[in-house]
């Protein structure tokens, strides 16, 4: 891309969407898949939470201690099962939006066949889970003894069940509501067992739901999957990247829920990228690379938060610390003697550790079966570990990233194939089969078919002028070109800084851009040409000489993509001396071909950033305002968050008022940012002379099983925000929490043809879920791969706008991302507040200077 | 119970099979009432195993189990040499499978006191005349230990059908191998309290059966005489293994395509110093150093842009630089041989060299995208809209 800053698409850090306060955790699963999480949540069962407020209960309170319980039981009592919420289930937001109870379908467009990554579930009809209370007398204190004295009636029982000790759920009735067994001990005892029948659960109950999931996972066993994270993958059939010794294991996300026609499996095709060579392997080629001064400082850095797997047992720890000052010839307590580690691998797994001089990873623990006391940290071999996902710097690296997509990657139509394959697969497993009519249950053989609808396309206006664009690849480069931006303020003091070596690609860039800017109607004076030793220091003594108060502008060109320079720049020019920056690589310019094409980009982010208006659409609502809000985890500085909201300033949606707040863990990232709201509607007034009278909140970054918190917490902040302008300020409010990274997939289906979807595609049926108000709509177009919609969830809405107009309004939005000429897969703001957040996460590490509030300084 | 091992008894059992395996390297390994399968679990990282065979007359509870014993996941990313195969079978102890025969090892963990003694009789026929393995390992309760454990009368256990004195135990052990060719020796584990050593003995008996070397044609082709397999299998799963022809060929390709990829790297590094305009196309140039073979090439089809060159790395460079090329194909010709036909790999004529298509880097940036004009221009209008209600 032209220059760093130019990103269209979102590199995205991988600790986004992540409850906060838990620990980061294994990335490196490829397909949209939200990153595992390890640290499990103990609280009382998902249907508990996101019901505490009462309004919002579907359940009377004493159900709602019932099915819990029950449900505590049946997760505690299946292994690997999750314990957290990740679906948010429970959370019922529609019954309190009167005008989305009805339907909350949209009208606008043409209508157009699709399907989905959904297979519906099938069961006989008047299909039900019993669930039985299992009793002990004389009691018995062992988990396991209790499951073997009760299975011991097998034929009464059946051979469908799961029981974890206390609570028994069967596909079938017993006879009697209560049901006396006699078992007898091993040595002897006589014991009695009463099952009684406690409750009846319908298909659709929170139990079942997940009971359906832990079957479904017991599926996926038989298949000969194994777990990793939150998905199973497939080991047996590797695909190997040799060049960066990586290996792909092909898998499948899957989620039972109830979508709003019925009780679906939704899964698609994931990837897990692991290293194939052990962790020692890893730590070794980075000593080589980085040399011994700071190896700790970056080993740890690279490789705390990552996932392993071990040589000696399917379970993966994640690394939490290096143990500098251990080794495999330290011992540790195993029974009453002290062994080391090394004869320990060797006499229990026959494991030869090579290295007797490696340091040790450690992992705390944290799943903890019930009963027993946390064993403490657990210290690990790197010889015998294997890293899973990618690190940070893998990530970043482009040729890895290319040679990764090249596998992953999966067009339309190959995609739909593998998610055939996998249902016939299911379908022609015979214990697979068999597991599930134990259970009564069948999958759909064929994907959902489901009718979504185009909208129209939007026009673009540029001052007098106006323009569509081509629907199908949803940019206007080439429309944009030789007409005048809405306006630009004359750039007439300005920096180029370069070094030496570069001064030939920054003569003709700058050439490039007086070229480039006249035509697009921004007023580009002669630049200040500065020339750096290509130092740190000497570039910020270059920086802290020349710019001034005056200085609207000033462009860097970096001599290679390190980032300590771009830090450098920014950290400078943001915190300490507030001026618009931008830096561009020199190699991206070095390019007679491709020039144009990137200085044109340059110019109009230069214009932009200093208050330029590129382009709006029509939007046929007054006084309103959109806000967007993200967060970022930096997992490097102690784990902070970084908060950032961006409120639009004009009707035109191409002024933002912007805002970052830090905090520290376990802090709510809405606390931070009310004061940022009451900011934002204050510079409202500033250039609007009134407040807004339409608030409309596109909250993004909300991690899964976090949504609860927004509905729950942070609207109420919002609206106190709002009242501290007035008592009788009320303005009509929305909150939309925006999700990109899901697994739902679309597919368009023309003529014999797997497609993506066309830009501005809107689903509002089948696929969304019942008991929100909530819409999927595919805005940008992709060249390769499946596009992924994007997932909107209206929690809060007393704007009384029409559910068409909602979605149009939000598509609307897509396009008014100035960093690129086209259509993106998020609102704009959401996407501005994105790159605020990231540029403070990354390279600030501090709010930036109050006196870029009103510009889009971080494109 | 009193008085408690630790470890526990149960695993002290574990141990001296494990123990056993370890010093006497047998290949093939069944384990008659596996039950939950926790010797087969010890038993599979001991790499001189190669069948490991586990029966049980509870299918139930072998299926429940069997996952456990799925192969290691990191063995898919880095094969071992040694291979292994696990199978678990329903089935009784007191029939005879044709599949069971030519066992190094048969372990038959406090298995026999749950046989009825008619039983017990077909099973040492099974094992020790049918099964014949080299060693048979047999561990039972030993009934003189029971007065340690306070109040406790009857067997150790409500489904045991006998519990033997060493006496016992001993005796019918001598039956067996004056009948069946063996000899055996006694040990146990869990060690009674001191003074009581001699008197008392271990809590568990361990008898250790070894096959006598005398020609046992009469008992073979007795038994010949027709094959049965009444033992249903269950489970079973080949461990990954570079003896495994498509592994190693997928390893060796990596590993080769790693190294290859480094070394060209590197070459190119060296190169950057230099004038673009000088770099060598003649195939026969040579450079200095490690890198003095690999070469760019325009010996392969040119048919892509001219922004395509090609690398040439020489196998015998590779050979030599990389130990694990070596240890994994043993022979420059193996590795030839292996590598033949391997989609990701591509050669020269002679097939003497790896060539690597180079694509300048700069072309990955985004080429300016020639819109195709469809009239879409006109094809959207704007129209009055009032989405206010009020």
């Amino acid at each position: 891309m032209a220059s760093r800053e130019q990103m269209p698409t979102r590199a995205r850090s991988r600790s986004r969407g992540r409850a906060r306060g838990q620990d980061p955790v294994a990335p490196g699963t490829l397909a949209r898949e939200p990153a595992p999480e390890v640290a499990v949540k103990e609280e009382g069962g998902l249907v508990g939470r996101g019901r505490q407020k009462q309004s919002l209960a579907p359940f009377s309170g004493k159900a709602v201690m019932e099915i819990s319980a029950g449900f505590q039981q049946v997760k505690i009592g299946e292994r690997g099962g999750r314990r957290g919420d990740f679906h948010d289930v429970g959370i019922n937001t529609r019954q309190t939006m009167e005008h989305v109870k009805a339907s909350k379908s949209g009208t606008s467009g043409a209508a157009l066949q699709l399907s989905a990554n959904f297979f519906r579930i099938v069961s006989r009809p008047q299909w039900v889970l019993y669930q039985y209370h299992v009793d002990f007398n004389p009691p018995m204190e062992s988990r396991r003894l209790r499951s073997a004295l009760l299975f011991q009636h097998v034929q009464v029982l059946g051979s469908a069940h799961c029981f974890d000790g206390a609570i028994l759920f069967m596909p079938q009735r017993l006879h009697d509501k209560a049901t006396e067994l006699q078992s007898k001990t091993k040595n002897g005892e006589d014991v009695r067992i009463t099952v009684i029948l406690t409750n009846e659960l319908p298909p659709t109950s929170p139990v079942c739901l997940q009971f359906y999931n832990i079957i479904f996972r017991r599926i996926l066993r038989i298949l000969g999957m194994q777990q990793i994270g939150r998905n199973y993958y497939n080991a047996k059939d590797p695909l190997n990247i040799p060049q960066h010794r990586l290996t792909i294991w092909p898998g499948y996300t899957s989620a039972i829920l109830q979508f709003e026609s019925s009780i679906m499996l939704c899964t698609d095709v994931s990837h897990k990228v692991l290293r194939s060579e052990t962790v020692l392997n890893f730590m070794e080629n980075l000593r080589q690379k980085c040399g011994p001064h700071n190896f700790s400082d970056i080993c740890a850095k690279e490789l705390v938060g990552l996932i392993i797997l071990t040589k000696y047992n399917n379970k993966t720890y994640r690394i939490d610390d290096i143990a500098w000052d251990q080794t495999p010839s330290n011992t540790f307590k195993r029974g009453e003697a002290d062994v080391s580690f090394t004869d320990y691998y060797k006499n229990q797994y026959g494991l030869e550790i090579a290295d007797r001089n490696q340091v040790l990873l450690v992992s705390h623990v944290k799943r903890v079966a019930q009963g027993q006391t946390p064993a403490g940290p657990a210290l690990l071999i790197p010889e015998l570990c294997y890293l899973t996902g990618l690190t940070d710097k893998m990530r970043a690296d482009y040729t890895i990233m290319k040679d990764l997509s090249m596998h992953t990657k999966l067009a339309p139509e190959q995609r739909v194939g593998r998610l055939l394959r996998f249902s016939a697969a299911i379908n022609k497993d015979t214990e697979a089969q068999a597991e599930l009519q134990k259970w009564g249950l069948q999958f759909d053989k064929e994907l959902l078919n489901l009718t979504g609808r185009v909208l129209p396309p939007e026009r673009i206006f540029q001052q007098s002028r106006s323009y569509g664009y081509n629907p199908r690849t949803a940019e206007w480069a080439k429309e944009m070109r030789g007409l005048p931006v809405i306006y630009s303020p004359p750039l007439q003091n300005w920096l180029l800084l370069y070094t030496r070596r570069n001064s030939r690609e920054a003569q003709s860039l700058l050439e490039t851009l007086y070229k480039v800017a006249a035509p697009l109607g921004i007023s580009l004076q002669k630049a200040q040409v500065i020339e750096y030793e290509d130092q740190q220091e000497s570039l910020l003594r270059a920086l802290q000489h020349n710019v001034r108060t005056e200085t609207q502008m000033v462009v860097v060109v970096l001599t290679s993509n390190r980032k300590d320079k771009y830090d450098g720049v920014k950290k400078y020019l943001c915190v300490a001396c507030p001026t618009p920056s931008q830096c561009v690589v020199a190699r991206t310019i070095s390019r007679p071909q491709a020039l144009m094409t990137i200085a044109t980009k340059i110019v109009l982010q230069m214009a932009c950033k200093i208050g330029g208006e590129l382009w709006s659409v029509e939007i046929p609502l007054k006084q309103l305002m959109i806000v967007g809000i993200d967060c970022y985890h930096d997992t490097a500085a102690g784990k902070r968050s970084i908060g950032a909201l961006v409120a639009s300033l004009n009707q035109n949606m191409s002024r933002w008022y912007s805002k970052v707040k830090l905090q520290t863990r376990g802090q709510e990232i809405m606390d931070g940012l009310k004061m940022a709201f009451a900011g934002a509607l204050k510079d409202y007034y500033k250039f609007n002379k009134c407040f807004p009278s339409r608030i409309v909140v596109y909250r993004d970054g909300v991690g899964d099983g976090q949504l609860h918190n927004v509905v729950n917490y942070e609207v109420a902040q919002i609206m106190d925000s709002v009242k501290s302008m007035g008592e009788e300020y009320m303005p009509k409010l929305s909150m939309v929490v925006v999700k990109k990274r899901i697994n739902c997939r679309l597919f368009e289906h023309s003529s014999g043809k797997v497609l993506n979807p066309p830009p501005g595609t809107v689903v509002d049926t089948g696929v969304t879920r019942p008991e929100w108000y909530d819409f999927y709509i595919v805005s940008q177009a992709v060249n390769f791969g499946s596009v992924s919609p994007t997932h909107y969830n209206v929690v809060y809405d007393t704007s009384g706008l029409k559910p068409d107009h909602m979605q149009r309004l939000t598509y609307k939005l897509c396009h008014m991302y100035y960093n690129w000429q086209g259509i993106i897969a998020v609102p704009a703001p959401c996407q501005y507040a994105h790159k605020l957040a990231f540029l403070v996460g990354q390279s600030l590490h501090r709010e930036p200077n109050m006196e870029l509030d009103d510009l889009l300084f971080y494109l | 119970m009193n008085p408690i091992f630790k470890p526990s008894l149960h695993s002290q059992r574990h141990d001296f099979v494990v123990d056993f395996v370890r010093k006497n390297n047998p290949k093939k390994v069944v384990d008659l009432g596996c039950a939950e399968c926790s010797l087969l679990q010890k038993l599979r990282f001991h790499r001189h195993v190669e069948l490991l065979v586990g029966v049980d007359i509870n299918g139930a509870k072998l299926s429940k189990k069997k996952h456990g014993l799925a192969p290691i996941l990191t063995d898919y990313l880095q094969p071992p040499l040694h291979q292994l195969c696990v199978q678990l079978f329903q089935g009784s102890v007191t029939q005879k499978d044709a599949r069971f025969r030519g066992f190094d090892l048969v372990t038959s963990i406090e298995l026999i006191e749950h046989l009825p003694l008619d039983d017990l009789y077909q099973f040492s026929e099974v094992v020790f005349g049918y099964m014949a393995p080299q060693t048979v390992i047999i561990t039972t309760p030993n009934s003189e230990f029971n007065r340690l454990f306070p109040g406790m009368s009857g067997f150790r256990h409500c489904d045991h059908k006998f519990e033997w004195t060493r006496v016992e135990f001993q005796s019918w052990s001598r039956n067996v191998c004056l009948e069946f060719g063996y000899n055996a020796e006694f040990t146990g584990v869990g060690q009674a309290p001191q003074g009581h050593e001699e008197s008392i003995g271990f809590c568990t008996q361990i008898g250790v059966f070894h096959r006598l070397p005398v020609n046992r044609d009469g008992h073979m082709l007795a038994d010949n005489a027709e094959d049965h397999f009444p033992y249903t299998l269950l489970y079973s799963v080949t461990y990954p293994s570079l003896r495994d022809h498509n592994i190693l060929r997928k390893t060796l390709v990596s590993e080769l395509l790693y190294w290859a990829e480094k070394m060209k790297n590197d070459w190119l590094e060296s190169l950057t110093g230099k004038q673009e305009e000088e770099r060598p196309v003649e195939e026969d140039k040579r450079e200095a150093g490690v890198y003095g073979e690999i070469c760019w090439t325009n010996s392969q089809e040119l048919q892509c842009h001219t922004l395509h060159r090609h690398v040439s790395v020489p196998l015998h460079l590779l050979w030599n630089y990389c130990p694990k090329l070596q240890e994994l194909s043993g022979s420059l010709g193996n590795l030839s041989q292996l590598i033949m036909d391997d989609p990701q790999i591509k050669m020269n004529r002679p097939r003497s060299a790896l060539i690597f298509c180079i694509l300048e880097q700069d072309l990955r940036d985004e080429v300016p995208n020639d819109l195709m004009d469809s009239g879409y221009a006109e094809s959207s209008h704007v129209e009055e809209e009032h989405w206010e209600t009020d």
